[in-house]
């Protein structure tokens, strides 16, 4: 018996108690991707004069805001264990509608407050549709999801094939507002982050998400209503898809039928790689916008680089399979 | 806070529901037998409002097509009943094509088919190996592979596949034996074979008892891990197959061909009877999924409608085969 106590006792000097320590140990995945962060940034600045200044961080940050936006509905749906994979067509189908209905209208720069909404309602219904078949049905979310991308591919093909043009000037604004040099859609972004990290942390719902990952059953048992978390986080994902196409379409200034192309997978990879679960129920929202810095620091270090965009996509899929690879899985984690 | 206790009665819509076993065993039967008898209602339709279906130039077509459908979804439905699946079957079935078609200039066409045999049979073995080993959900392994391999063929190729395809496979593929399309014999002999192997041996019977539960067949003393590798091996040959036919039959090479082929496997293969938890589904139900699913796909040509349409068609089967597999595996978990 002595043994034994010996043994905790040496466990517990190994697995040092102080505050650091513990906080290092719980947050490993963050600490290591922002780590990553770093010295990717810090290469990069090696590399090149123009990386490490001031409009190129800017940048960088502004063409984060369409995976942002995406990883963060992701994150919603990654939580409670699902995986949407319609995203992509969402965002499509939004900025289409939205320029087709600017380009029958001439363009009025009256009907951008309507048309916003219109976009994020249209999200909304997606996501109740898509979280109502899967929480009916007891399928497979993710098959679900990509049925439903298909069909919404079919039904943006059927919209138009070409760029829809006629957007108004006023609406690029969106994308090229700023105060002094700071865009004013980065400020925004920043805050759209504040709230997502209130929302998983400090509101019921939030909470519900993460407990109905953890263990359904036992969320069912702690009376957490099971079903509306999982319709909910589709909504969120959806409509979080919505405005990321509501956003594009202020970026590229065209309806563009083959917008947001992989955009997908890039957010299921960026969550990933940031430390959420893909079995759910772990990981926090600051590991998710990690993986989204990174994804986009990367693909504009490639820019910088010029490596060929041929070789881009070779790289981008190692890094998937490096990152696939060394995933924790849910029974190391449990050990 | 407010309160959210809620009566435990409220949660699903079916709760507190007991299903009779007449329920289950009808729900059942639908899932297996709802493609044999949508094959029928669509014959019956198309020989009412397209009798240009059953012109045998297209019936060629169709037969090739679900061949080369065939081929590729016989694999996945082996993936499948492993409780895995595998996204990653249109860029093996691509990067097949390219390296046969590229090394045709330099290599007899045995060396070049051993190549493309190796490259999937490696590629199988990483899928399996990142499910398998590191327990990554199958989804996300295979989804990273495919964009791997992707951008592994854009780099080979510089982004343009060039060259022709050797002159054996497009006769495999465009010559027809007496009146049946030589493809469709390549895919008969894949399905006698792989139902050979699924009925009459021990690995075929360990399918699907790791599919039916992986941990009474590691208790069992099956090597589970080795089940599921080589499930995914088999299938990224059987799609490297699929791709020869399929360049075989369209006689050139582009970086598109065949990216449709992970959706179109998975839908028949889910409207054939195969369930995504695994053990259950056959390949007489997946040859009837493949056949219905290019049936319904050649229609929206036959019948005028756009092109686009198809993806949406590709989207409604996948979406109803799901719930119907879904709502089954539910009332069989009551």
């Amino acid at each position: 018996m002595a043994m034994t106590y010996d043994d905790t006792a040496t466990n517990e000097a190994t697995l040092s108690t102080k505050g650091w320590m513990v906080f290092a140990r719980n947050n490993a995945t963050i600490l290591l991707i922002y780590f990553l962060i770093f010295v990717l940034i810090i290469t990069g600045s090696f590399f090149s004069d123009r990386f490490l200044t001031a409009s190129n961080l800017l940048n960088i940050m502004r063409q984060s805001i369409v995976l942002g936006l995406l990883a963060i509905g992701q994150t919603a749906v990654l939580l409670t264990g699902g995986m949407d994979i319609s995203q992509e067509q969402v965002s499509r189908l939004v900025g289409l509608t939205i320029a087709t209905f600017f380009a029958t209208s001439e363009s009025n720069p009256a009907l951008i407050l309507p048309l916003l909404l219109l976009g994020i309602a249209m999200g909304t219904i997606l996501g109740l549709f898509n979280g109502w078949l899967i929480t009916r049905t007891h399928a497979v979310p993710f098959i679900i999801t990509f049925g439903v991308s298909f069909l919404l591919r079919g039904v943006n093909l059927a919209i138009s094939t070409t760029p829809i043009r006629g957007i108004p000037d006023v609406y690029l604004k969106i994308y090229d507002a700023k105060i002094g040099i700071v865009p004013v859609n980065v400020i925004v972004m920043a805050l759209v982050w504040l709230l997502a990290w209130y929302f998983t942390t400090r509101t019921p719902l939030g909470r519900s998400i993460y407990a109905v990952g953890g263990s359904e059953r036992i969320a069912k048992l702690s009376a957490i209503r099971v079903n509306r978390s999982i319709v909910w986080s589709y909504v969120l994902s959806s409509a979080f898809a919505a405005l990321a196409g509501l956003f594009l379409l202020a970026r590229t200034g065209v309806g563009d039928p083959s917008a947001a192309e992989g955009m997908t997978f890039q957010s299921i990879v960026a969550a990933a790689v940031g430390g959420i679960s893909l079995y759910g129920g772990r990981g926090s929202i600051f590991g998710t916008l990690g993986g989204v810095l990174l994804l986009t620091l990367l693909a504009n270090f490639f820019n910088l680089m010029q490596v060929n965009i041929f070789y881009q996509q070779l790289l981008l899929g190692v890094v998937v399979l490096v990152a696939v690879a060394s995933y924790k899985s849910k029974q190391l984690g449990a050990l | 806070m407010k309160s959210t206790a809620v009566s435990p009665k409220k949660f699903t819509l079916f709760s507190g529901f007991r299903p009779t076993p007449r329920l289950v065993r009808g729900v059942d039967l639908a899932g297996q037998w709802a493609a044999p008898i949508m094959i029928v209602i669509v014959m019956i339709a198309a020989a009412i409002y397209a009798p240009a279906f059953f012109n045998p130039t297209n019936l060629k077509t169709v037969g090739i097509q679900i061949a080369v459908l065939g081929v590729v979804t016989v694999g996945q439905t082996l993936v499948l009943l492993n409780r895995s699946i595998d996204m990653s079957v249109s860029a093996v079935l691509a990067l097949g094509a390219v390296i046969v078609v590229q090394t045709e200039a330099g290599n007899s066409i045995g060396v070049s088919l051993v190549q493309a045999l190796a490259i999937a049979a490696l590629i199988g073995l990483a899928n399996g190996f990142l499910v398998a080993k590191r327990h990554v959900p199958p989804f996300v392994a295979t989804f990273g592979m495919l964009v791997f391999v992707g951008g592994a063929r854009l780099a080979y190729t510089k982004g343009q596949a060039s060259g022709t395809v050797p002159a054996l496979l497009r006769s495999i593929s465009i010559e027809s034996v007496g009146p049946i399309p030589a493809a469709l014999i390549v895919w008969l002999i894949v399905n006698i074979i792989v139902i050979f192997v699924l009925r009459y041996t021990r690995f075929g019977r360990w399918i699907y008892a790791v599919g039916g539960n992986p941990g009474a067949a590691r208790y069992a003393g099956i090597n589970v891990d080795w089940v599921l590798i080589s499930a995914h091996i088999a299938c990224s040959v059987l799609a490297i197959l699929g791709g020869l036919l399929l360049s075989g039959y369209i006689g050139y090479v582009d970086l598109r061909l065949g990216s449709d082929y992970n959706m179109n496997s998975i839908a028949a293969a889910i409207v054939g009877g195969t369930t995504f938890t695994g053990g259950r589904g056959n390949m007489f139900g997946t040859a009837a999924g493949v056949a219905l699913l290019i049936m319904l796909l050649n229609l929206v040509v036959v019948l005028g409608l756009s092109i686009h349409w198809q993806y949406a068609m590709q989207g409604i089967v996948l979406v109803l085969a799901t719930a119907l597999q879904g709502f089954r595996q539910f009332l069989l978990s009551r």
